[in-house]
């Protein structure tokens, strides 16, 4: 678009070394992308191979870029659902635990948001102002004694003790509070004056028109869940609700590591992302630059 | 953000009052949509938070014993801040925070300021700098444990190249010297996609008559950037530095992953002090006493913010 705009109003012969220059200009970004993500090609790339001692020894040359006989070997070694490399059944734990995350967390927080922005509760001024200094806590501040409640409560191990904690946040419900705060009060009045109830307005008025908060939200949510290393770690012992964020970290704890396996598990890891990420490209933009207005 | 300046909106009163019975449905509804989360609020963040601050002040074991729960008043304080071990990991995510700003917000910065310019395919060329940010940081570190690898990973083979061969292989990891300056280089490429996209928002931000004016004026490109773009970027500049720190303050997963805190404490960190004598050392009492002061760090760190950006009236 930009492309055409440029050459049309400019003269030509200008607009032609312009058009030089800024084949430079791209090439040379382009090259300063390929190898900030280099990384990420040598782990696909080495994900290919067999054998773990190659995988290291191609590693200090161009040979990490190149792989002669891919082979699928690695993963089907380590994509099983039951075993000691039942990544697939981790794979599916992170899964459930996103998705119940992120489901739960949709529904608790906007409906905390909506009431936060129209509801006609007292004390809600109070109870915003809370919510924006709760904010201030970090995870890390609140996870030991977090541990002995859950394990007081029976919870070790399972699947709740990694989901219940953090359906509801501070973030979040202000996040959906700032985006229905924003939306005309007429749309409110209008739907009240039908005799609609707010449960009613929350979710056939305002909940349709919050696809950008909802976006938002889950992509933050959902990458934050995946992502959980720390928690996970302290509340799970044996295979059962153990996320793959953890049980690709025990790789390192044995004398030599398997880093062929390793490397496949990774990508398994990296594979949903990559899809939600391509799927919602402009959105996650927006989200991480939403989740910067915070403060 | 405070309070203050998020207005609330205010639904006006209806043109008529539905009547009481309405009314009363009406406060049962919003409770109902507003309970969950107050709830789980409550159980999950409120109630530890607090309880954090009460067991700092016992003896309590992470496993109940016998011997009844002591409280101990500001002993574990005491005991923190006479253990060489503490000072230590508070020494190191200081020296971490002082590199990785540099190396994160540069990198961030930069990339920032090649995408903010007329370009083909630069929603392509965003996803593709965007990209570690997503990566979770244990695949990071299984990415970044082959590079370093000693003495000939990847990273040995380019320093080699670059100085000709008059450097000796580093080993990064397992080098006190080195550790956490590895661990700042994989923090920065893992993180800096995420503040590299706060500055193209604030890039954006920037009005295009303001540098139209400067050209006119005769800037050349360099002043613009000194004059129009630097001084718009301000609060940007503040916030990004604030989130950098905070971030580094927690620093925990390469760490725990990679080095253990090793080698010889060179990359202890604080939360990894923490869930230490929270788990291997069964001392709950304590470790929440480390959680407690986490918190005054990161308090601090965010009081500040809001005194630089009220500065800058923003």
């Amino acid at each position: 678009m930009s492309d055409l705009a440029l050459s049309t109003t400019a003269p030509a012969a200008i607009g032609s070394g312009k058009r030089g220059l800024r084949i430079v200009q791209f090439v040379s970004i382009f090259v300063i992308a390929l190898v900030m993500i280099s990384p990420l090609f040598m782990l696909l790339i080495a994900s290919l191979k067999d054998d773990r001692f190659q995988i290291l020894a191609d590693m200090g040359s161009f040979r990490a870029f190149w792989v002669s006989d891919p082979t699928l070997s690695n993963y089907r070694e380590v994509a099983n659902f039951s075993g000691e490399l039942a990544y697939g059944r981790y794979l599916i734990n992170s899964l459930i635990i996103l998705v119940m995350t992120v489901g739960t967390g949709l529904v608790v927080n906007s409906m905390a948001g909506f009431v936060l922005a129209w509801g006609t509760l007292r004390g809600k001024a109070v109870l915003l102002a809370i919510v924006v200094a709760l904010y201030v806590i970090p995870q890390e501040s609140i996870i030991m004694p977090l541990v002995v409640m859950m394990s007081r409560a029976g919870l070790t191990d399972t699947f709740a003790v990694q989901i219940l904690p953090w359906v509801a946040s501070p973030l979040y419900t202000f996040l959906f509070y700032q985006f229905f705060a924003q939306l005309p009060k007429e749309l409110y009045e209008a739907a009240e004056m039908d005799g609609a109830s707010t449960f009613r307005i929350y979710r056939s008025i305002f909940m349709p028109l919050s696809l950008p908060a909802l976006a938002t939200v889950s992509i933050l949510m959902g990458i934050e869940s995946w992502n959980q290393y720390l928690w996970p770690t302290l509340v799970t012992q044996t295979d059962y609700a153990r996320p793959i964020s953890v049980a690709i970290a025990t790789f390192f704890g044995q004398d030599s590591i398997f880093w062929d396996r390793a490397m496949a598990a990774s990508v398994l890891m990296m594979i949903p992302v990559l899809i939600l990420y391509l799927a919602f490209q402009r959105w996650f933009v927006s989200s991480f630059v939403g989740s910067a207005v915070k403060g | 953000m405070t309070v203050e300046n998020m207005s609330a909106p205010r639904p006006a009163p209806g043109a008529k009052r539905p009547g009481r019975r309405r009314d009363r449905q009406r406060f049962w509804q919003e409770l109902g949509m507003i309970g969950p989360a107050v709830v789980l609020m409550a159980v999950f963040l409120i109630a530890p938070f607090l309880l954090s601050f009460w067991t700092a002040m016992t003896n309590q074991p992470l496993v109940p014993r016998p011997t009844p729960v002591r409280f101990v008043g500001l002993l574990n304080f005491q005991r923190i801040f006479s253990d060489p071990l503490f000072w230590t990991s508070l020494w190191n995510v200081t020296r971490f925070t002082i590199w990785v700003i540099p190396v994160q917000c540069g990198l961030a910065f930069l990339t920032a300021l090649l995408l903010h310019q007329k370009l083909p395919m630069r929603n392509l060329l965003r996803g593709m700098f965007f990209l570690p940010a997503i990566t979770s940081m244990v695949v990071v570190c299984v990415i970044w444990g082959t590079l370093f690898q000693y003495p000939s990973g990847p990273l040995n083979q380019i320093v080699g190249f670059l100085s000709g061969g008059t450097i000796q292989p580093i080993d990064w990891l397992g080098d006190p010297n080195w550790a956490m300056f590895s661990i700042v280089l994989l923090s920065a490429w893992q993180a800096y996609g995420f503040q590299m996209i706060i500055y193209l928002a604030g890039l954006q931000g920037i009005p295009d008559e303001l540098y139209d004016a400067a050209r006119i004026d005769g800037a050349g490109p360099l002043r613009r950037f000194w004059h129009v773009t630097m001084p718009g970027l301000r609060p940007t500049h503040v916030f990004v530095l604030v989130i950098t720190t905070i971030q580094a303050f927690k620093l925990y997963t390469q760490v725990a992953i990679l080095t253990q805190g090793g080698p010889r404490e060179s990359t202890e960190t604080v939360v990894h002090y923490m869930v230490r004598s929270g788990f291997a050392e069964q001392k709950l009492g304590y470790a929440s006493a480390v959680s407690v002061i986490l918190f005054v760090i990161v308090l601090v760190i965010a009081l500040l913010q809001r005194q630089l950006l009220r500065r800058f009236d923003v």
